[in-house]
């Protein structure tokens, strides 16, 4: 792999040739076949402007060879646009590649409407109502199958799911692009769904897979130059605490922790050998369905500001309070929570607590039940660095630095809690990888 | 009665010298014989020998004949973080001549804790534990299994005062948080000494022995047939001969896991902050109930599945790559972001959902452990089992359907009481001579 891109199969690869498209089992013309004559290929592009949007199967199937031939120049890439899905259960995580390096011959060829799908992404932020564009995390001047360009990364809550299907279907986007990569369980669930209304076929790929990929992929790229990869040191000093730059060079053996509506934790031997360890119901979806109930909120924001005000003594019951101390013997200082929310079986401790303080015990909670559960998938798996991901830590410090401290303390110092940047992005990162050299 | 008064007010601090004394020796066989009052010099100079075993020693010669036991009353406590455990033995072999020379006080505790099976407002003896014609220490008796709220201790201590208690025991076996807690509550309040005792260890001495006599003639362990199948799951008893190893779950306010070894070697694998008291207080939070019975009943009559987001309401199926089925549950209370939902949902699918996320996640971290341990046997205690067969069927369902079949759910008739059993067996065991 280059260190600033990613190589296409047939980049100075002869026996890569052979592969099977993304979009399909056709046959890539080889690299002889696709340096032809001019006038041939103006003859094509005669065909491909008068083709437009909208023709039948057969058309629609030749026109991607044709354009393929066209806008790829001499190597095999799929056509534009590029873009990699992923469609968990609470939000879908789509991420898309801006080329640069786009000729002026190369402008001039391009299809109506795959130049107005470039022009509304990049020229908005937010999308609908609830469409974001994750501007902070934009990967500049990335190589990637030899065009050089940015990553996007964009979500939306998966409730919006059918209202983007119906944009793809307005903006006639199966006429460009057959097929799009797409992972996480919605890949499955919606595959009718995107046949029917938009007539575009999904190739669905395992969001495990995707995620370990994306993961590896993006740490080797770097982050603009900087480290994708940090942990915290003095986690919960709230003046020591320092956010530091980790270097993922030799990431294996690792354990993954996947934290989205719900959890998964791998332990990553190599690059082609994980396991799924176990998982948890207990997730990001817990800890905001819970909020709601609890305290009125409706966004996962709305939950982490209560939370961050409030305090989560006055709703846990502590080791302190049932010792009126240390549990020495086994090691549990009187700090530690002994029963999660225990205090609210009592009649005037519930009415003395606030909504913030119930949002935090929440955080507390599962936050802890994942550090928990984690650090003993560690000492099993005999592994002590644990990377977590997922969008239960996006704009989460306080899960984060809670997740690095119980991980430091209760391991005696054996265990490194792990993050990365681009958080919950890695599965798309992994379908579009997998749209550009499929395995 | 009277001599003995008298020697004792004459020698004062020496008082205890007197009893001891062969010369002074009046034949009595009890030592409660003596009025209340006298048991506090000898409570002073008890405090200046040493621990309580040998405090024990001392008040044994004063006691029990030609055996060495503790004197009467014997209980074996143990005050958690929601419930106190109490277990007390009620002698059925009293003699005539005992019972004559029986203190008052003690007669009346004796009467009042088997006449009643509720005290005050919060207290309960569960009469269908009781356990019959047992031999202790070489006494036969009935145990009795009582509990009443954590939250009603200072009322208790109140009522040990009232009944004068210090002048009958002034050792008490504690176990559980509570024991080191309220330590000072009972010198202070009732001049009671406890000797506190780690509730682990309780747990697992007190389990073994309510395993090896039994209930009342038929096991005290059982697990369930065809977990996996709801219609045919049936209820089976065992023996928990041969136990080692094996994995306890102790699920009270908190839960604890133990891998037990033999009967002296065990280990705290792990434990989770997400138990018995996450369950009864998010249930009051959510529901607006306010006991465990409440909770309870309306998470029998709950769907849970309208609350939880499912692997099916995220893959459209099953997840079948890891084996998820789409049943399975993919984020607890996932649904209760939407809007839409949170206006279908009733209190009972709120309480069903909280059952099943507390269970499903310890069920989770239990298996994760008897794999770790390579401990087939799952031993699931404590109160947050009580009245609950919703839980220990899913227990039971989770341990056999994750581990396809390699893990053994099992769980005991007496729940959560194995922690006081174990203090009493304490007591008991304090009397040996050496």
């Amino acid at each position: 792999m280059e260190v600033n891109g990613y190589r296409c199969p047939d980049e100075g690869d002869a026996e890569t040739e052979e592969k099977e498209t993304a979009g399909g089992k056709q046959q890539r013309p080889s690299k002889e076949s696709a340096s032809r004559t001019k006038a041939a290929d103006c003859a094509e592009n005669a065909v491909a402007a008068a083709a437009g949007g909208g023709t039948s199967r057969d058309r629609l199937a030749s026109n991607s060879r044709t354009r393929q031939r066209i806008d790829s120049l001499k190597k095999n890439r799929p056509p534009f646009p590029w873009f990699g899905m992923d469609i968990g259960g609470t939000l879908v995580k789509l991420v898309y590649f801006e080329p640069k390096d786009i000729t002026a011959e190369e402008e001039q060829e391009e299809v109506e409407n795959l130049k107005s799908i470039r022009k509304y992404l990049m020229s908005n932020v937010a999308y609908g109502s609830t469409g974001i564009r994750d501007v902070h995390l934009e990967l500049k001047d990335l190589t990637l199958c030899g065009r050089k360009g940015n990553l996007h990364f964009i979500r939306f809550p998966t409730q919006d799911m059918s209202a983007f299907i119906q944009m793809g279907q307005d903006k006639h986007f199966s006429s460009l692009h057959t097929t799009l990569c797409a992972t996480g369980g919605g890949a499955y669930k919606f595959e009718p769904d995107f046949r029917k209304m938009a007539d575009l076929q999904l190739l669905k790929l395992d969001e495990l897979d995707c995620l370990i990929k994306g993961v590896l992929y993006i740490d080797s790229v770097k982050f603009n130059g900087h480290s994708e990869c940090y942990y915290f040191e003095n986690p919960t000093d709230p003046v020591q605490c320092q956010k530091k730059p980790y270097n993922l060079e030799n990431p294996y053996p690792l354990l993954l922790v996947n934290i989205g509506s719900g959890v998964s934790i791998l332990a990553v031997y190599s690059k082609d050998n994980y396991k799924r360890v176990t998982g948890t119901s207990l997730g990001g979806g817990t800890f905001l369905g819970l909020c709601c109930l609890l305290t009125g909120c409706s966004t996962f924001e709305e939950a982490l500001e209560m939370a961050t005000c409030g305090e989560s003594t006055t709703v846990d019951k502590l080791v302190r309070d049932i010792y009126g101390g240390d549990y020495e013997r086994f090691g549990l200082p009187g700090w530690a929570v002994a029963s999660s929310f225990g205090n609210m079986m009592c009649k005037e401790k519930r009415e003395s607590v606030c909504k913030e303080d119930l949002a935090r015990a929440t955080l507390v909670t599962i936050t802890n039940n994942i550090g928990s559960i984690t650090r003993m998938c560690a000492l099993n798996e005999n592994i002590d660095r644990v990377v977590f991901v997922g969008n239960f830590l996006r704009i989460n410090t306080l899960s984060m630095k809670l997740l690095a401290y119980a991980m430091d303390y209760w391991s005696k110092g054996q265990l490194k809690a792990l993050f990365l940047e681009h958080e919950g992005y890695f599965g798309s990162v992994g379908a579009l990888l997998e749209l550009l050299n499929p395995t | 009665m009277d001599k003995a008064k008298s020697i004792v007010e004459q020698n004062g601090a020496d008082a205890w010298y007197a009893f001891n004394s062969p010369r002074i020796s009046n034949g009595t066989t009890n030592a409660y014989s003596a009025a209340g009052k006298h048991f506090h010099y000898l409570h002073q100079d008890l405090h200046n020998h040493g621990s309580p075993a040998n405090k024990c020693r001392l008040r044994r010669r004063m006691d029990s004949g030609k055996k060495n036991r503790p004197p009467f009353p014997w209980f074996g406590m143990d005050i958690g973080g929601t419930l106190v455990k109490l277990v007390y033995f009620e002698p059925k072999d009293v003699t005539a001549e005992e019972e004559q020379e029986e203190v008052e006080n003690l007669k009346s505790i004796r009467k009042y804790l088997t006449s009643n099976t509720a005290y005050g407002k919060t207290g309960i003896r569960d009469v269908h534990l009781e356990l019959k014609n047992l031999t202790m220490c070489g006494r036969k008796g009935n145990l009795h299994f009582i509990r009443f709220p954590t939250q009603a201790m200072h009322r208790f201590i109140q009522m040990g005062r009232e009944k004068n208690f210090s002048s009958l025991h002034t050792t008490l076996c504690a176990t559980g948080g509570g024991a080191y807690k309220f330590e000072e509550d009972f010198r202070a309040m009732a001049d009671l000494e406890l000797h506190k005792l780690d509730e682990l260890d309780c747990l697992i001495q007190g389990l073994l022995y309510v395993d090896s006599v039994g209930f009342n003639g038929r096991p005290e362990c059982y697990f369930f047939e065809d977990p996996s199948d709801p219609q045919n799951c049936v209820k089976r008893t065992c023996c928990l001969d041969n136990p080692f190893p094996m994995l306890l779950v102790n699920i009270g306010s908190g839960v604890s896991i133990l891998a037990v070894y033999s009967k002296d070697n065990y280990k705290r694998v792990t434990g989770t902050s997400l138990g018995g008291g996450t369950f009864l207080g998010l249930c009051c939070l959510l529901t607006g109930c306010e006991t465990f019975e409440e909770a309870l009943e309306m998470a029998a009559k709950g769907d849970s599945t309208n609350v939880d987001k499912l692997v099916k309401d995220i893959y459209g199926g099953d997840y079948g790559r890891f084996g998820l089925q789409g049943s399975a549950v993919a984020s607890s209370f996932g649904h209760m972001m939407s809007k839409e939902k949170l206006d279908t949902i009733s209190k009972e699918d709120l309480a069903r959902a909280t059952l099943v996320s507390i269970t499903n996640n310890i069920g989770s971290i239990a298996r994760m452990c008897a794999v770790n341990e390579k401990i087939e046997r799952v031993v699931f205690v404590g109160n947050f089992l009580r009245i609950n067969m919703v839980s220990t069927k899913l227990l039971a369902y989770a341990m056999d359907f994750w581990s396809k079949g390699q893990l053994k759910a099992l769980f005991q008739e007496h729940e959560g009481y194995f922690g006081a059993v174990g203090a009493l067996l304490e007591l008991l065991k304090m009397t040996d001579d050496f």
